[in-house]
């Protein structure tokens, strides 16, 4: 059983090993390479864990946890790297990426949803169970659903309110407090609020006699 | 394979190969006494009986007669002050079955090693250092530990 460390390893408080393998250092090697390695990792990330369960359970302190890390950054930057150059194979063949395509639909909630696409044993138009939601009395177009929507509209409209008339106000204050202050950074820190407009009124008047 | 996404199942040849597997497999010390040829391994929740089996004979080379699974459930935990309640992840339980002539016996890894003597190279280092501490801080006892060159 090779799930357990070399003899020499055991009962051991601190084990030294290299980093993980880079990116740049992965885009070189072939195919087979990467193969190989991959199940080098995979066996070393099991042995980890064993070593790491078997110690938790004998209440002991697993020497050099940031192995496991390591172990796992590698195999991530594997995928990453075979990732890349299947999608390089697509667009040269297919002219397509070849990913899991993503469709917008909508969802339970009637909120608009990424959905990424898989495959169905049924085509839709024979699926008469998952149209039904989708009919014109089906669940998406209930009075239920479409409260909730209403609602939900309503809630994001205020918080965009609230947020709108608090920089009007604070802006409104700033130009009592600071009349002279630099309406360019005013107006790059505030985008949204019409300054003009916040100068001419009444609670951006300091307690002096206007100007004008 | 790289994007982790798997065709549905069609009949016919040729099937679909795994080609990076990115099922983890850990090997536990049995709860109870077991026969010499029963090994018990935690592994992925994803992972079929076949799975299992292909995964040990063709990457570790252990010959398989019998796989048998469970999801074990993870234990339920009530905090104690302000009573809310936690649980543990769920795992699979694999007790695999070697043929007869096959024995393993999980090893004793935390033996009593018969010369540490890094241990005590590092507990007498400490040692002559705190001294060193005590020593260098005898006239100012005021001053705080870290205010030092």
């Amino acid at each position: 059983m090779e799930f357990f460390d070399e003899k020499k390893n055991w009962n051991e408080n601190n084990i030294k090993v290299g980093r993980s393998w880079k990116l740049d250092e992965l885009r070189i090697k072939s195919n087979t390479d990467l193969h190989k390695l991959w199940y080098v990792l995979l066996k070393e990330r099991n042995m980890l864990y064993t070593m790491e369960h078997e110690c938790n359970d004998q209440v002991k302190l697993f020497p050099n946890p940031e192995r496991i890390d390591k172990v796992e950054e590698s195999m991530k930057h594997i995928e990453t790297v075979v990732r890349e150059r299947n999608v390089a194979y697509y667009q040269l063949e297919t002219g397509e990426t070849g990913e899991r395509p993503v469709e917008e639909v909508v969802n339970l909630f009637g909120l608009p949803e990424n959905y990424s696409q898989k495959e169905y044993f049924l085509p839709k138009f024979m699926n008469t169970r998952w149209i039904k939601t989708y009919l014109d009395h089906g669940y998406i177009n209930s009075v239920a659903v479409k409260k909730f929507y209403r609602l939900y509209k309503e809630k994001q409209h205020n918080e965009e309110r609230k947020a709108r008339n608090r920089d009007f106000n604070h802006v409104q204050h700033l130009l009592k407090r600071f009349p002279d202050m630099d309406m360019d950074a005013l107006k790059a820190e505030y985008p949204n609020v019409d300054i003009e407009k916040a100068k001419r009124s009444k609670k951006a008047r300091g307690h002096y006699m206007p100007k004008y | 394979m790289s994007t982790r996404w798997y065709p549905i199942y069609q009949k016919g040849n040729p099937q679909l190969r795994v080609f990076l597997p990115n099922f983890w497999m850990k090997l536990v010390r049995p709860y109870d006494k077991q026969q010499p040829n029963i090994v018990h391994f935690h592994c992925s929740m994803e992972m079929t009986k076949y799975d299992i089996k292909n995964y040990l004979e063709k990457i570790y080379n252990v010959p398989v007669v019998h796989v048998r699974t469970k999801i074990a459930l993870g234990k339920f935990k009530k905090e104690i002050v302000k009573g809310y309640i936690t649980k543990d992840e769920d795992v699979k339980v694999a007790y695999v079955t070697l043929p007869k002539t096959h024995k393993f016996e999980f090893p004793d890894i935390f033996e009593k090693k018969t010369g540490s003597e890094d241990d005590a190279k590092a507990l007498e280092e400490t040692k002559k250092s705190f001294k060193k501490f005590l020593e260098k801080n005898k006239d100012r006892t005021d001053v705080p530990s870290w205010f030092s060159i």
